[in-house]
């Protein structure tokens, strides 16, 4: 069982991830210098479909999505969507560790192999996750105390800033903001860990508040990154930088150490890691359930399924198609199905009260 | 319920069978002195005292007071009669008694007894006569200090247990004793206070005791390594003192202390990580001080075991992170090296294993000689002669200090060692490697317990209360409470707003 004031930091860091590195740019590329406001559009869109899930969770004393989609559709049905749910789990963990490898190789190490940097990522996955839930949960707490100071470094760009690039305001029309939005999707998912860590949280009242805090937290980092973003670089600047939040960095100096973003693209490993132990976890729970088998076997199995696919080599142009699908995917599976899900389960409660419930605690 | 009836019976008899199994003691003189030099295969040091009235000393005068034999029990069994009974009577000795089976004489005759056999009868009068070869008291010599009791603990179990009772006059100091050890018999104390100390802390404790299974317990050195939580670790997660006041700081915070007989060391637990860097002198100094101090060490730690890791990543692969007015010295003096960085990292380090190690077995005065040789005249001529430059110089040595500074030997020991893996990981991949290598020590340490309690408390999981105490210390005043860590009985220690007044 985990504290519940830590779903905080797990929901932060899962929604912190490689999206942070470059999002600026494709937002920008839809809501021009009024991206900001899409960020917030964003932020207030995960804060309704965080009340959505934490809802949806509350009808079922203490069972997570695999059980609840159990309950709801049945062995055959629900099950498929089970899979469908940990196959967004896999491909999630494997996008992540595609970009974060990508930047490394664009601006550390070119030569270094993939298997390689996978391989330290997939090792370190696994022994955290052998260490069970407890230590998943510290990698995501200290992941995002150790890396708060990251966000002191802001004030570098800050001081170049010509804050004319963010005037007019409201130029953007709703459409364009909204699209703007849309693109934020990749940047800031994650928050859905709700669905599986649920139940392992202790104290249930307590859970929508601490979400909230945790997206709240997000929401505002993301808004302050992207007006620094949008004050720093001028318009034609932004859209010609893929990750604009690494060149941030680029400026950044003390007496001893410059260039920083070296620094930074490295310790982002830390950043990275909580979201691939999570989902990770999420997806071999979900096989784990499903099969009837021990979970940490299947986590075993995944991760070498998963480092297999990683070693497949992919041009630029191919992770970017890949992201886009991504993202298009997640963004039904994370901003639309939760509203279907919560409606079938509120349909569900209203005719078939006691059945259901005796239904969830026996597939838990 | 029949089954159940019937497993007791045999519990029952079976023990009925060990008691039967115990040699009963031969009622002729002659007949049990032959079995007492057969038993102790006649030893030279075994002494056999045939007295005029019947009765028959045994003692091993190696390890038994003379003048206590003689005075206190000698002189006074001359004229008595030749029972049991009357020997007890006269014998003018506190701790003394009867005897039934031969197992537990040869027990208290190896442990420093006199034992008296009266012709005649099957029973054996039993009176501890032993000495105790006891270094006196001495200063700490691992965790000296300025302030606060300079006294050590000794390696006589009785003399710890005394040193721990005089700080802690209190009734409930529990002291639970065991033997381990199947050749060395050593005694073990549990110590903890039982209105404090969280009663299935305790019992785990008890439970690991109990299962430990070795032919020979030398030292608590070794008793930790057999009683800790995971022993692949690659950090200590029980810690040992030499201070008995340390030992009762834990005791009254709850903590179990166990003692080994034969040993300076006292093992305290559960114990958190942080709880390694701090000394018993940060309760003694104003709390600026402490605090400072105690930031002081966590950051030296940090330094000591990534200083040279990341000097190396930053001369192998990132030198544009270097600023140029920084990058010219160190070019300077990285011009007539031929060697990359990581071997002349990993050269110098091991050269200050070398000076440590060599340096740690020497007495005192060859020792010092030893550090000169080494250290200013090795140093000077490495740099001179080209084979490493005088910037690792510094930074090597000012990471050799830094490991010094944890007041934990064992942990200072795995800070150092710690240096390796990670100079390695950055020369291969550079900051990347280090990062993987922070990475996976993170980990490890949130995947340990202590105790069966979380290593990293009061930090993972936070528990904000325990915080004014951990990495920092604030007014002792406003650290009334016990730390969450051992689930204290009592969480109060005492009420604020009466002890600042």
């Amino acid at each position: 069982m985990v504290n519940t004031f830590l779903l905080v930091f797990v929901v932060h860091s899962m929604q912190l991830g490689v999206g942070i590195q470059g999002f600026q740019r494709i937002i920008f590329l839809e809501a021009k210098h009024d991206a900001w406001i899409s960020v917030l559009i964003s932020g207030v869109a995960t804060a309704v479909v965080g009340f959505v899930m934490v809802k949806t969770l509350f009808a079922y004393e203490s069972s997570d999505i695999y059980g609840i989609q159990y309950d709801l559709l049945g062995k055959w049905l629900g099950n498929a969507l089970n899979v469908i749910f940990v196959l967004y789990c896999l491909g999630a963990f494997h996008v992540i560790v595609r970009n974060y490898i990508e930047v490394i190789q664009a601006w550390i190490f070119p030569e270094v192999p993939n298997w390689l940097l996978a391989l330290t990522l997939v090792y370190l996955v696994y022994y955290a996750l052998n260490g069970g839930l407890r230590t998943v949960v510290g990698v995501s707490f200290f992941s995002v105390v150790l890396s708060l100071w990251l966000t002191l470094l802001l004030a570098y760009p800050f001081q170049f800033a010509k804050w004319d690039y963010l005037f007019p305001m409201f130029e953007a029309n709703i459409p364009e903001l909204l699209k703007g939005a849309k693109q934020m999707t990749f940047t800031v998912i994650g928050f859905e860990i709700i669905y599986t860590i649920f139940p392992y949280l202790r104290e249930k009242d307590r859970v929508h508040r601490h979400m909230q805090f945790g997206l709240l937290f997000t929401t505002i980092l993301y808004l302050a990154l992207m007006v620094v973003s949008l004050a720093y670089f001028s318009g034609g600047q932004l859209e010609r930088t893929i990750w604009g939040t690494l060149s941030l960095f680029k400026i950044v100096r003390f007496p001893f150490i410059e260039r920083f973003e070296y620094v930074a693209i490295t310790f982002w490993v830390i950043l990275i890691l909580p979201n691939l132990m999570l989902y990770m976890w999420s997806a071999s729970r979900g096989i784990a359930r499903i099969l009837n088998k021990k979970e940490k076997k299947v986590s075993w199995l995944l991760l070498g399924f998963i480092y297999l696919t990683l070693i497949f080599p992919l041009n630029r142009l191919e992770i970017n198609m890949m992201n886009d699908y991504f993202a298009r995917g997640a963004f039904y599976l994370i901003f639309g199905y939760p509203f279907v899900l919560y409606a079938a389960v509120l349909i569900k409660k209203k005719f078939f009260k006691k059945e259901g419930e005796a239904n969830a605690k026996n597939s838990d | 319920m029949f089954f159940k009836k019937k497993k007791a019976d045999i519990l029952n008899s079976m023990n009925k069978k060990n008691l039967d199994d115990m040699e009963l003691i031969p009622v002729k003189k002659e007949d049990f002195i032959q079995r007492m030099k057969d038993l102790l295969h006649h030893s030279a040091d075994l002494h056999i005292k045939e007295l005029q009235n019947g009765l028959t000393l045994v003692y091993v005068d190696t390890i038994t007071d003379n003048k206590m034999i003689n005075e206190d029990v000698l002189a006074r069994l001359e004229d008595a009669q030749p029972t049991p009974d009357d020997a007890l009577k006269r014998i003018n000795v506190g701790s003394s008694g009867k005897l039934k089976y031969v197992e537990e004489i040869i027990d208290k005759i190896l442990k420093g007894s006199v034992i008296i056999h009266s012709d005649g009868y099957p029973i054996i009068v039993e009176a501890a006569v032993g000495t105790q070869e006891n270094r006196s008291l001495t200063r700490p010599e691992n965790e000296s200090q300025v302030l606060g009791p300079q006294l050590a603990f000794n390696e006589s179990l009785a003399t710890n247990i005394s040193l721990i009772r005089r700080y802690l006059t209190n009734p409930n100091l529990c002291n639970e004793s065991f033997t381990l050890g199947k050749q060395t018999n050593s005694g073990i104390s549990l110590l903890y206070l039982k209105d404090i100390a969280d009663e299935e802390m305790v019992e785990r404790m008890r439970k690991r005791i109990q299962k430990i299974d070795v032919d020979s317990i030398l030292d608590s050195s070794t008793l930790v390594q057999l009683v800790e939580d995971n022993s692949l670790a690659i950090f200590p997660q029980l810690l040992m003192t030499e201070r008995p006041d340390r030992a009762c700081a834990w005791l009254l915070n709850g903590k179990v202390a166990v003692l080994v007989d034969g040993s300076v060391q006292v093992i305290g637990a559960p114990l958190s990580f942080f709880e390694f860097f701090q000394s018993m002198e940060d309760e003694s100094v104003r709390w600026q001080i402490a605090t400072f101090l105690r930031l002081l060490r966590i950051f030296s730690m940090i330094v000591s075991i990534f200083f040279t890791a990341i000097y190396v990543a930053a001369l192998t692969f990132h030198y544009e992170i270097i600023p140029q007015t920084l990058l010219i010295p160190l070019g300077e003096s990285r011009s007539l090296v031929p060697f990359p960085p990581i071997f002349e990292a990993l050269l110098l380090e091991i050269m200050i294993e070398l000076l440590r190690e060599a340096g740690a077995r020497l007495p005192t005065k060859v020792g010092q000689t030893m550090g000169i040789v080494g250290g200013i005249v090795v140093g000077t001529a490495a740099v001179d002669a080209g084979f490493t430059s005088n910037i690792l110089i510094i930074i090597i040595a000012v990471s050799a200090l830094a490991s010094f500074t944890t007041p934990n030997y064992m942990m200072g020991n795995v800070i150092r060692i710690l240096r390796f893996p990670l100079i390695l990981l950055a020369g291969f991949w550079g900051f990347y490697g280090l990062m993987i290598g922070f990475c996976f020590l993170l980990i490890h340490l949130i995947k340990q317990e202590s105790l069966g309690t979380p290593f990293l408390a009061p930090f993972y999981p936070p528990r904000f209360s325990d915080w004014p105490d951990s990495i920092i210390r604030f007014p002792l005043a406003w650290t009334n409470k016990r730390p969450h860590l051992t689930r204290p009985r009592d969480r109060i220690k005492f009420q604020t707003r009466k002890s600042k007044e």
